[in-house]
């Protein structure tokens, strides 16, 4: 059952004819006629969302569901719908979760979102009824191993650029200290190409020995998951591990949170377990050996990436580097930490923006970019590839550009280090 | 003062059974008296299993029925009433009949456990239409079919479908003249919509309340339970009144979490009525002149601190004649009036 939703139009055509007058407000029925359980049981018959039929109502959930404070959604109501025969397969709420694992935090009876969602999406892409974006996020990752749909062959192409020697593993055939899984975006997208090559540098300034799969790798897959792929991702998996035996090294380090999230908890399911750590964490050991040159003379806020703090409990690496760079002033905002804020880009979100459009009143990044401004930050830190985009994007829709710039932790190391010229900053 | 070994105990449920067996315990007589003809209170006569562990009534109560029945320090007086009573603290003359015979015990003290009654659904504001509709029953009518091991419509003798359990029904409700919650009744729905989905895997089982009190560990053992393994649904919102529509009852309310009426159909509606003095302790309230609270349960002193003490000294109460009570509730009081009672009457040997 599709909720009917009010349509307002200027002009209404049905079957050829234009309708005139004014329109009245549609509404669905008030009354509750009938609690039809079938869908509540179907979809707790679902392995992994089993739990949605554990909520009592709390609402504890909604109070900090980004999702909530844009458009009508909450795992609360997400229950209370499905009780009434809404069907959570053909509804939009399902897409609308970005899986920031904020509900998970304070849940008293545990209902898990980050298992009732790839379960119940699962579910959904088997029946066809996933939204055309995200489809397409999905076929670009099963043709060229990354969501953008960007030539398998170009993924090294950013090395060329970056200033530095990046060996990759094939041609270097010999064992490497650190293999740096650099996943797509930091691959493709122009901000996250010029990370990489900030996080490049910096390996190489600090004489790293390290190597890089190149056009081996693919996308990690870990959102392809939460998004309800998993087929595709099991693809992924065995695909990236695969490659990666093939190589002596001692610890994986990844630039994306979200495939630090599968490295640690998933991959390891299928045969791929290696030490591994986010850049940030692995810079932060070795903060001693970093000679920082100029300051940076800005007032910085940094957003925890979800996958990277409530899913896995890193709070402080980020803000150890952060606090190391000279001449800079690290304010937090009210939500940060396990409070933090969602971009809206996980969980499939990254791929959903066209769609979520229609439920929601703003992105989730722009409200995130809005309290960055309001704490008077000049700078708004990240170290999730999704989020450069995503936040410079906000910046320019809520008005703020040249208010604030949007940069990634490497970004900011690399120029207080001096292994770049300047900071892209806003003014 | 010999008389002054003997505690009376007026009514043989939880609260009085203990009562009895903690006085003998202690080395005093204990005269039982019980005006029905069974032991065992309001819970033996009317539920087949026990809130919060499911288990049968006579079978987990035996044992405190033992305790009175072959005891040589407990005098059992079944059928037994009491009519009137004088003296005071030491030597209390009160007279019991039965059958139509008075006989006067003098005693030193007194312990009152006449418990409660369920509050019966036909003098409501609430239109749930128990005494029209056969498939609107009380808490009280679903245990004694689980008693014969079934649930089902009483209009048609089959199993219901959709069954839907009315919270607070002659609890919290200032125009009923009730305005306390009665404490046991969420546990009791939830422990009846446990057995029922044990009955009939297959039925729909609804419990629409007002909010969920399960204190302490009902909460897990019973209300998680029910929800999180045989799949009951809670509905939070009362339902204002019922309807007959066609041969199923048309429940009417409002879903407040969707903030939308709601009007759907039943096949069986258990209403979970609350518990109201009994006649017993209204009566014995008369007879040993022990005021009644603002409620109207039998009055203690000390509040929180002392739970079992009535104004009256040397008269002690125990179970629900004081309040709405869990069976442990009655239970501990049962013991802690009898260790009082005891007390008193140690006092005065000593005194002497």
């Amino acid at each position: 059952m599709q909720k009917a939703k009010a349509i307002e139009l200027d002009v209404a055509v049905v079957d050829g004819v234009e309708l005139k007058g004014s329109w009245n407000r549609m509404f669905e029925p008030r009354a509750i006629s009938e609690y039809d359980l079938s869908v509540l049981e179907e979809i707790t018959a679902i392995p992994g969302a089993e739990s949605l039929g554990y909520c009592y109502q709390c609402g504890k959930c909604t109070g900090v569901c980004p999702v909530d404070t844009v458009g009508d959604y909450s795992p609360r109501k997400i229950f209370r719908r499905t009780q009434l025969g809404i069907s959570l397969i053909d509804s939009p709420d399902l897409w609308l979760c970005t899986t920031c694992r904020n509900c998970l935090r304070v849940c008293p009876k545990e209902v898990n979102m980050i298992d009732i969602m790839p379960a119940v999406r699962e579910q959904a892409v088997l029946e066809g009824k996933a939204p055309e974006e995200l489809l397409t996020a999905f076929e670009n990752t099963a043709r060229y191993g990354n969501p953008i749909g960007e030539s398998p062959r170009k993924r090294v192409e950013w090395t060329k650029s970056a200033g530095v020697p990046i060996p990759i593993m094939s041609q270097k055939k010999a064992p490497v200290d650190v293999l740096w899984f650099v996943e797509c975006y930091p691959s493709y997208h122009p901000r996250g190409k010029q990370a990489s090559a900030a996080l490049a540098r910096i390996f190489d300034a600090l004489h790293i020995d390290f190597g890089i799969l190149g056009n081996e790798e693919k996308c990690a897959g870990d959102s392809q998951r939460m998004a309800g792929e998993h087929g595709l991702f099991e693809m992924l998996a065995e695909h990236n591990i695969k490659m990666l035996s093939k190589y002596s090294f001692n610890q994986i380090v990844v630039t994306d949170p979200h495939a630090y999230n599968a490295f640690l908890h998933e991959y390891p399911k299928y045969g791929g377990e290696w030490p591994v750590q986010h850049y940030t964490q692995y810079l932060s050991e070795h903060l001693g050996d970093i000679q920082f040159t100029r300051e940076i003379p800005y007032r910085v806020t940094f957003h925890d990436p979800c996958y990277l703090g409530r899913h896995n409990g890193e709070y402080e690496a980020p803000r150890r580097l952060l606090n190391a760079l000279p001449g800079m002033e690290l304010v937090e905002m009210g939500h940060c930490r396990e409070t933090s804020y969602c971009c809206g880009g996980g969980g499939g979100g990254m791929w959903l923006d066209s769609f979520t459009r229609d439920y929601a009143s703003e992105r989730l990044s722009e409200r995130r970019v809005r309290e960055a401004v309001e704490y008077e930050a000049e700078i708004l830190a990240v170290t999730c590839p999704y989020e450069v985009p995503r936040f410079e994007d906000a910046v320019k829709s809520t008005g703020n550009a040249g208010k604030l710039a949007v940069m990634d932790i490497a970004e900011l190391l690399a120029y207080s280090m001096g292994l770049v010229d300047s900071l892209a900053m806003a003014n | 003062m010999a008389k002054a070994d003997t505690v009376l105990i007026v009514g043989a449920g939880p609260a009085g059974l203990e009562a009895a067996r903690t006085v003998s315990d202690l080395g005093k007589r204990a005269i039982l008296v019980e005006a029905k003809a069974e032991l065992g209170g309001t819970p033996y006569a009317s539920y087949a299993t026990l809130t919060p562990d499911l288990q049968e009534t006579e079978h987990s109560m035996k044992h405190m029925l033992d305790a009175v029945q072959n005891n040589p320090a407990v005098d059992v007086r079944m059928n037994t009433r009491i009519v009137n009573s004088e003296g005071e603290l030491g030597s209390f003359h009160v007279s019991l009949s039965r059958d139509g015979t008075e006989t006067v015990e003098e005693v030193g003290a007194i312990v009152v456990a006449t418990g409660f009654q369920h509050f019966d659904p036909g003098r409501e504001t609430q239109m749930y239409g128990y005494y029209e509709y056969d498939d609107v029953i009380t808490l009280v009518d679903a245990e004694k079919m689980f008693k014969e091991g079934k649930v089902v419509r009483p209009s048609t003798s089959q199993p219901p479908e959709k069954v839907a359990f009315i919270q607070c029904v002659g609890s919290r409700d200032r125009q009923i003249g009730n305005k306390y919650c009665s404490k046991v009744c969420c546990g009791i729905a939830s422990k009846q919509s446990i057995e029922i989905k044990r009955m009939l895997p297959n039925s729909k089982v609804f419990i629409f309340y007002i909010d969920m009190r399960m204190y302490g560990f009902w909460e897990d053992q019973i209300y998680w339970k029910a929800q999180e393994e045989y799949k009951v649904n809670y509905i939070r919102g009362i339902v204002t009144e019922i309807i007959k529509k066609g041969d199923k009852l048309l429940v009417k309310g409002e879903d407040t979490t969707m903030g939308r009426p709601m009007e759907v159909l039943m096949d069986l509606v258990i209403l979970s009525v609350g518990m109201e003095p009994s006649k017993g302790t209204i009566e014995m309230s008369r007879i040993f002149q022990i005021p009644r609270e603002e409620h109207g349960f039998l009055q203690v002193v000390g509040g929180p601190l002392n739970t079992v003490s009535t104004p009256v000294p040397g008269i002690f109460v125990a179970g629900a004649a004081a309040g709405p009570k869990d069976i442990e509730d009655s239970v501990s009081m049962g013991a802690a009036a009898a260790a009082k009672a005891v007390g008193v009457l140690n006092r005065l040997t000593l005194q002497v």
